[in-house]
């Protein structure tokens, strides 16, 4: 089974809201609790003080998960870059997907986002898995047409096959940000492609920390596959 | 890394025992049994915390007082502070190397030395840290009211307490409220600070040796004789006190074996030739004796000397970014010395508490604050210099020692990952020299140390005489 992790400020009275508990009930889920501190602090400073509270805090939400069905567990780390501990964590984990937080309630609408060099095949198969025999609709979007990439269709195909209920819907003349930001309020949760790193994503920030910034439900980031290491 | 379990370590007056958890270190986090710390700095992270917490001092405050005590020999001073500095770089290097953690310099004496050392050394460094930093304050308030004079606007030194005063408060406010992005805005003024000066003293050196400008008449190089560079190099190492500090954020530091070593040998060469070219420069632009006169901040005349107003502007900028610097690292440092001997149930568990608001240490952070303003009303720059340098050069002589003591002793979890070239006449000169420095200080310095010193070995016998931290990790 795939496993997803799910990043919660747990010591900032962050919650997991309880359609994203649900929707994540197909999938392991490691919930990593974290707490970002200032460089000032060394973080076993803070250990030492919130230890307890934290992991107090965050086995209640693995115990939510076990009584939706779902199998998790929890790590809790404190560190001064948030981006750094989720991608380390996440490697460790053989993660296949992140979550970046977001309010929801119970969840029917999927909407996910294939623009951009991503790797489309990741993604299906990760909405695939998630999704499994439930009544979720699924959206799929692409904007800006470029060479030899899937096309809406031929994903919403493979979908179907799947025995899922999908829109495909391509927007040529939008930016890839804009088109998703419009179709946001009619749906819940959003899914989209971890992006290869490359200058605009360095200065600007990732896609898909600016979605989640819109957004006001979660954001689940399919991560690229690591080429194996020795 | 394995560590053992904990054994029995005593308790301290209020009853707290020491907080130890094993843990597992990688190369990108500290795993304990429960919780993982993000290793989250990098090489140049590392090289900004020394050099920026270097620089302030060596440039930009002594050129003046050093020149004035030793003549253009001064530089000498430099260079034999920066050989003490890096004969203890080397076995500090090691010990960081063998236990990376917080805590740095207290840690490896009180597992080498035992918890008195541990107790007199941990307390006596923040002490230490609180006069460094009342001492870069004091030198920001110069280069304050000197950047005002160069925009035309006149004060005059009356000021200059009372602007150090006011800044000293609005860094430990800074501090207390969370600085967002401070790691990346200490690199920028640090890498800003470097280009600055490189241009200032290659154009310097060219002038000096001839090349360009007018040839100026060579003085005696050392016109008091051989005793003052001795002297003067105990009072300059003020400005290589800043490289042990990466020790304290050795448990953030990715990859620790390979980054300690390279950051702290790494940033002591580097101040180390800027400080011996500035004042090699800065003597041969006025001569010795002119120098000594122009003060606090008789770089900025340097500058004015080869460069025109525009050298002159570019010093004050860099003497007020590197004087600020300097303060903020250390006053950061002092509060992360007071968490390291707290943690250890040498302080009051309460004096390393943490705000849930702004994730800062506001009690450390305050008691680092306070004392602070008080020793910059003083004024005493060199006292306060020389009490800094006192302090921390009896935890470098001790951190020499602890390292002879571990290498004989060779107990299982000791493995650094670094080990210390020229092993044992390295770390014994390195201990020798910590020492012999004390002993040139003025005597007020001297003995304002020694007591600091007797208090803390008394807070020892009065609060943490039970307690046991030697070789338990």
């Amino acid at each position: 089974m795939s496993r997803v992790l799910l990043p919660v400020a747990v010591l900032e009275n962050e919650g997991v809201p309880l359609g994203l508990v649900h929707l994540l009930g197909t999938v392991d889920v490691t919930v990593l609790g974290y707490y970002e501190l200032p460089e000032q602090t060394p973080p076993d400073q803070a250990r030492l003080q919130y230890e307890e509270r934290a992991n107090a805090a965050l086995a209640d939400i693995v115990e939510e998960f076990r009584d939706a069905g779902g199998d998790a567990d929890q790590r809790l780390v404190f560190t001064a870059d948030r981006q750094k501990t989720v991608d380390r964590v996440a490697e460790e984990t053989d993660a296949r997907a992140y979550a970046l937080s977001g309010v929801t309630g119970p969840v029917d609408r999927l909407l996910v986002a294939l623009s951009g060099d991503v790797e489309v095949d990741e993604i299906l198969d990760f909405v695939i898995e998630l999704v499994g025999d439930r009544e979720i609709a699924v959206t799929l979007l692409r904007a800006g047409v470029s060479e030899g990439a899937t096309s809406a269709e031929a994903a919403a195909g493979e979908l179907e096959d799947a025995g899922i209920g999908v829109t495909a819907k391509t927007a040529e003349s939008a930016t890839p940000l804009h088109a998703l930001v419009g179709e946001l309020p009619t749906h819940d949760v959003v899914v989209m492609g971890e992006r290869a790193p490359s200058l605009q994503s360095f200065l600007f920030g990732e896609v898909s920390e600016r979605v989640a910034a819109e957004s006001v439900g979660p954001v689940l980031v399919v991560r690229r596959r690591r080429s194996k290491r020795a | 890394m394995a560590t053992q379990e904990s054994r029995d370590a005593g308790r301290n007056l209020e009853g707290d025992v020491p907080d130890f958890e094993p843990t597992v270190e990688t190369a990108e986090a500290t795993y304990t049994d429960d919780a993982e710390l993000e290793r989250t700095l990098g090489l140049a992270g590392g090289l900004a915390i020394g050099v920026g917490t270097m620089i302030g001092a060596g440039i930009f405050v002594f050129p003046g007082l050093a020149a004035g005590r030793a003549g253009p020999a001064a530089a000498g001073s430099f260079a034999l502070g920066g050989l003490v500095a890096l004969l203890v770089a080397l076995p500090t290097s090691e010990l960081a190397t063998a236990m990376p953690k917080s805590g740095g310099g207290y840690y490896f004496i009180s597992r080498g030395l035992g918890t008195l050392a541990g107790t007199v050394v941990g307390l006596s460094l923040s002490i230490g840290l609180v006069f460094a930093t009342a001492f870069y304050l004091v030198g920001f308030g110069f280069y304050a009211i000197d950047t005002l004079a160069e925009l035309g606007v006149s004060l005059g030194d009356g000021l200059v307490i009372p602007i150090a005063l006011l800044f000293g408060a609005g860094f430990t406010l800074l501090n207390l409220t969370g600085t967002e992005n401070a790691a990346k805005l200490q690199n920028g003024v640090v890498a800003l600070l470097l280009s600055i000066l490189a241009t200032v003293l290659l154009w310097g050196s060219l002038d000096a040796v001839g090349l360009v400008g007018q040839p100026s008449a060579p003085e005696r190089f050392a016109p008091f004789g051989p005793l003052p560079i001795v002297t003067t190099a105990a009072l300059v190492f003020t400005s290589y006190l800043g490289f042990a500090q990466i020790a304290t954020v050795a448990g953030e530091m990715k990859r620790p074996g390979r980054n300690l070593p390279l950051a702290m040998v790494g940033s002591v060469l580097i101040v180390g030739t800027l400080y011996v070219v500035t004042i090699f420069v800065a003597t041969s632009a006025f001569g010795s004796e002119r120098l000594s006169t122009l003060g606090e901040t008789a770089m900025v005349d340097v500058g004015r000397h080869y460069l025109g107003s525009a050298g002159a502007l570019a010093i004050v900028v860099s003497g007020l970014l590197a004087t600020m610097s300097s303060a903020n690292a250390s006053i950061l440092s002092t509060s992360r010395a007071i968490y390291a001997v707290s943690k250890d149930a040498l302080l009051p568990r309460w004096a390393s508490r943490i705000n849930l608001t702004y994730g800062t240490p506001h009690v450390a952070l305050g008691m680092a604050g306070g004392p602070v303003l008080v020793l910059v009303a003083t004024g005493r720059v060199e006292l306060l210099a020389e009490v800094a340098s006192f302090l921390h050069l009896v935890l470098y002589g001790l951190i020499c020692v602890a390292l002879l003591l571990l290498r004989r002793d060779d107990p299982e979890w000791y493995d650094p990952d670094f080990r210390t070239p020229g092993y044992p006449i390295v770390p014994a000169l390195g201990a020798l020299a910590s020492f012999a420095l004390i002993g040139f200080m003025q005597p007020a310095s001297q003995v304002i140390g020694l007591a600091i010193m007797l208090a803390t070995a008394g807070w020892y016998l009065y609060f943490a005489r039970d307690v046991r931290l030697k070789g338990v990790l």
